[in-house]
C-alpha cells in the first residue's frame, strides 16, 4: 500500500532535449499499475507541459514541494520547478537550458540529503551541453557526489549496474582499455570490496554480502602464465579483505563467474572495466538494468541509457530501465529501516 | 548394417578421449550412446578401454562399440558400430580424481597425437576430442599454450588456423587469445582485423553457413566514444570494416561489446569479432554454456571440442551434460561432408 505521506523519490529532469522528460512523463501516466513508486520531479514545470503535449499525454503538472507530494501523485505530476527558459526541442541541446538541468540535481540532492525525499533517480544529461554553463565536473556521478561533500570530504562514488539479483561493479569505467592494467591497483579494489561491502549491508539489506573479484585476464591469468595482475594485483586485494572481516572470493576467470549458476552464488561481482561489467549485464538485462551510485550518503540511481537524441520527443523507446531504477532506488530507501 | 547420411556415406571422425580426471570419460561414452552421433559420423576412439568403461558406468550407458588392439586393426573392425584404438595407456585407479595430473596430461596428450596423425593420414576427416585440462596438459607438454599451437606443431602445419566458438545462433572469433589484457591493444591491427573478418567469413561457409554476417566488437568501452575512450576505433577498427567491405566481406561494426551479442540474439548478424578472449567468452557461455563448441579451423581437417571444461566439481556423477559435445561431433560431421563437396 502506498504511504501517502511518505516523502517521495527525487527525479532530476536531465537533458531537455533528451528522452529523460519522455519517459518521466510515460512512467508518470502508468503510476496507476502499482509499479511506479510516487515521485516529484526536478525541473522545470512549463518545458515539462510543452513536451508532456508533444507526447499527447493529458499530464496535470503542478509546482509542489517534498512534502505535498504523496498527495499530489496519484492526481497530478507534482514538480520541484527550477524557473528558467527551457524550450521544448527534442534531439537539440541548448546551451540556455543548462543551469535548469544542473540546479534540478543540486535541488534534489539538497532535499534528499535533508530527508524530504527518500533517494534520487537521474534522467541522463548531456554533459557538452553543460560545460558552456560552468559544469567543471568529469561527469554526472562526480557531480553527485561533490554535492554530497560532507565538511569538504567529497566521498568516492562507485558504480554498480543492478539488474535483479545480479549487480556488478567495474573497477575502472571510461578509459580506453589499455590503460586499464595501469589502474587497477591493490589499493582501490581494496577500497571498492569496502564500500560495496557496506552498501549492500546497509541498502539491500544483505546481511553477510558475499563478494566475488572477477580477474583481469584471460583464464584469471592462470597462475601467472597470462598476464601477473590477477596473482600479483587482485589476490592480494582479496586478502586483505577478508583479512578485515569480509566474505570475498576471487579472482575467477571472467567467462565462467559469469555463468549463472556461477554468478548466483555471489551478491556482487567486481569486474575490472568497464565491458568486463557491461556485457553480462545487458546480456542478461537487455534494456531493463539499472545504474546504482553506491558510496554516497544518499540512494542513486538512473537508467542505464544516454540521452536518445534520435528518440526524444517521439514517445518510442524503452522505459524499462527508469521504471526498473524508480523501483531500485524504493527499495534502497526502505532497507534497514 | 553401414548407416549413412542421406548426403553418403557418414564422415570418418577420430575421437580423442580428454582428462581422465574430469567428466570426459563420462562424456565419451554418453557420446557413444547418442544415436544422433553415431548416425552422423563413423568414429574411431582413441583412448583406454579401462577409462571408457568407468565412463559408461558412471555415465550410466551401454556402449555398443568394437575395441581393437592397435589403429591397423580399426578399419577391419568397421562393422557400423564406433571403434575404440584401446591404446592401453592409463589404469583408471592410476588417475587422482578432480585434479590436474601430469598422469591425467598424458593420458589426454597420447589420445589426441594419435587421433590427429589418423586424421593426418587421411583415416578421418575430422577430430573431436572430450575437454583436456590445461595445467594437466603444461605439466607433460612445455609450452603448451592452446590447442592450436599444439596442433601446428604436431602437423608441422603454418598456415592460418583459429579458434572459433560455436552457438547455434551465432558464431565468435577473436583476434587476440590467450594473451595477458595489457597486450591487447598493442595486438589489435588493420590487418589482423582484416584476416580474422576473411578467416572467419571462409571457415564460416565451410561448416554450411550458406550467409555469413559479421559484426565487429569494438575495443574500447562505448565503441570509444568518439575517440575519448581510446582512439583505436577511429584508427584502426574503422579502417579495417571498411577494407572489409571493400573485399566484398559482409562485416558491420565497431559495435559497442556490451551490445554486440544483443544483435546477434535479434539475427541482426551470426557472428562477432571480439578483440580479446573474455569479450566474447563472457557473452558466449552467458548464452549457451550447454551448447557450445569450440572449431579449430583452418587445418587440412575440422577440429571440434565443446567449449567447456573438464568440469572437476561434478566429475563421477553422472550428471554431465553432453549437449556440448554432440553439438561438437555434429559440426565436425557438417564441416566434413561439406570438405569432401569443395575438395
Amino acid at each position: 500500500m502506498i504511504d501517502d505521506h511518505a516523502a517521495p523519490l527525487a527525479v532530476s529532469m536531465g537533458e531537455p532535449a533528451g528522452i529523460g522528460p519522455d519517459l518521466i512523463l510515460r512512467l508518470f501516466s502508468e503510476r496507476k499499475g502499482g509499479e511506479v513508486p510516487p515521485f516529484i520531479v526536478y525541473g522545470n514545470a512549463q518545458f515539462l507541459r510543452e513536451r508532456a503535449s508533444r507526447l499527447g499525454l493529458s499530464i496535470e503538472i503542478v509546482g509542489a514541494r517534498p512534502g505535498a507530494a504523496g498527495v499530489i501523485f496519484p492526481h497530478a505530476l507534482p514538480v520541484c520547478d527550477v524557473e528558467g527558459d527551457v524550450p521544448d526541442t527534442p534531439g537539440e541541446p541548448q546551451a540556455g537550458s543548462a543551469s535548469v538541468v544542473i540546479e534540478a540535481i543540486a535541488a534534489a540532492v539538497a532535499d534528499t540529503r535533508a530527508g524530504a525525499c527518500r533517494a534520487v533517480v537521474t534522467a541522463p544529461i548531456h554533459k557538452a551541453a553543460l560545460y558552456g554553463a560552468g559544469f567543471s565536473h568529469p561527469g554526472h556521478t562526480e557531480y553527485l557526489a561533490a554535492l554530497c561533500a560532507t565538511d569538504g570530504v567529497t566521498p568516492l562514488p562507485l558504480m554498480m549496474l543492478a539488474h535483479e539479483d545480479l549487480r556488478v561493479v567495474p573497477a575502472t569505467i571510461h578509459v580506453p582499455l589499455h590503460e586499464v592494467p595501469k589502474l587497477i591497483t591493490t589499493e582501490l579494489l581494496i577500497e571498492t570490496g569496502r564500500i560495496l561491502s557496506r552498501d549492500l549491508a546497509h541498502r539491500f539489506d544483505i546481511a553477510v554480502p558475499r563478494i566475488a573479484f572477477a580477474g583481469l585476464n584471460p583464464h584469471a591469468g592462470e597462475a601467472g602464465t597470462i598476464g601477473l595482475e590477477d596473482r600479483d594485483i587482485i589476490a592480494p586485494a582479496v586478502a586483505a579483505l577478508e583479512e578485515e572481516g569480509i566474505a570475498v572470493q576471487g579472482p575467477f576467470p571472467a567467462d565462467t563467474l559469469f555463468y549463472p549458476p556461477h554468478w548466483r552464488q555471489h551478491d556482487a561481482i567486481v569486474a575490472m572495466y568497464h565491458d568486463q561489467a557491461l556485457i553480462p549485464i545487458k546480456t542478461v538485462a537487455f534494456d531493463s538494468a539499472v545504474n546504482v551510485t553506491l558510496g554516497l550518503p544518499i540512494v542513486r540511481t538512473s537508467p542505464d541509457h544516454g540521452t536518445a537524441f534520435d528518440l526524444a520527443g517521439t514517445g518510442r523507446g524503452s522505459a524499462a530501465s527508469f521504471r526498473a531504477a524508480l523501483k531500485l532506488a524504493d527499495r534502497m530507501a526502505e532497507a534497514g529501516r | 548394417m553401414t548407416a549413412t547420411t542421406p548426403a553418403g556415406p557418414r564422415p570418418a571422425i577420430a575421437l580423442a578421449m580428454g582428462d581422465p580426471a574430469g567428466i570426459s570419460p563420462e562424456l565419451t561414452a554418453k557420446l557413444l550412446a547418442t544415436e544422433a552421433v553415431t548416425d552422423a559420423a563413423a568414429l574411431t576412439v582413441f583412448g583406454d578401454r579401462r577409462v571408457l568403461e568407468r565412463g559408461a558406468e558412471i555415465g550410466g550407458v551401454t556402449l555398443d562399440i568394437a575395441v581393437v588392439g592397435s589403429v591397423e586393426d580399426a578399419a577391419a573392425a568397421g562393422t557400423g558400430r564406433p571403434v575404440l584404438v584401446d591404446l592401453g595407456n592409463l589404469d583408471p585407479t592410476d588417475v587422482p580424481p578432480a585434479t590436474a595430473s601430469a598422469i591425467g596430461g598424458a593420458f589426454a596428450t597420447d589420445n589426441f597425437r594419435h587421433a590427429l596423425r589418423h586424421a593426418a593420414g587421411g583415416k578421418a576427416e575430422a577430430v573431436c576430442f572430450t575437454p583436456f585440462n590445461k595445467q594437466a596438459m603444461r605439466a607433460v607438454n612445455t609450452d603448451y599454450d592452446d590447442e592450436s599451437r599444439f596442433v601446428r606443431a604436431e602437423l608441422g602445419w603454418s598456415g592460418a588456423a583459429k579458434e572459433f566458438n560455436v552457438l547455434p545462433e551465432v558464431w565468435n572469433a577473436r583476434v587476440t587469445s590467450h594473451i595477458p589484457l595489457s597486450q591487447v591493444a598493442a595486438a589489435i591491427s588493420r590487418e589482423a582485423i582484416l584476416a580474422e573478418l576473411q578467416f572467419t567469413y571462409d571457415t564460416m561457409r565451410l561448416a554450411g553457413v550458406e550467409a555469413p554476417r559479421i559484426a565487429l566488437a569494438a575495443l574500447n568501452p562505448h565503441a570509444g566514444d568518439g575517440g575519448n575512450f581510446g582512439r583505436e576505433e577511429i584508427e584502426i577498427l574503422e579502417p579495417a570494416v571498411a577494407d572489409a567491405i571493400a573485399q566484398g566481406l559482409p562485416v558491420d561494426g565497431p559495435w559497442p561489446s556490451d551490445t554486440v551479442f544483443l544483435r546477434a540474439r535479434k539475427g541482426q548478424c551470426n557472428a562477432v569479432l571480439t578483440m580479446y578472449h573474455d569479450q566474447g567468452q563472457i557473452a558466449m557461455k552467458m548464452m549457451g554454456f550447454d551448447l557450445g563448441v569450440t572449431l579449430i579451423g583452418g587445418f587440412p581437417f575440422p577440429i571440434c571440442t565443446p567449449a567447456h571444461g573438464t568440469a572437476y566439481d561434478i566429475a563421477g556423477q553422472g550428471i554431465a551434460d553432453v549437449g556440448a559435445s554432440v553439438q561438437a561431433l555434429l559440426l565436425a560431421s557438417r564441416m566434413a561432408l561439406r570438405g569432401r563437396a569443395t575438395a
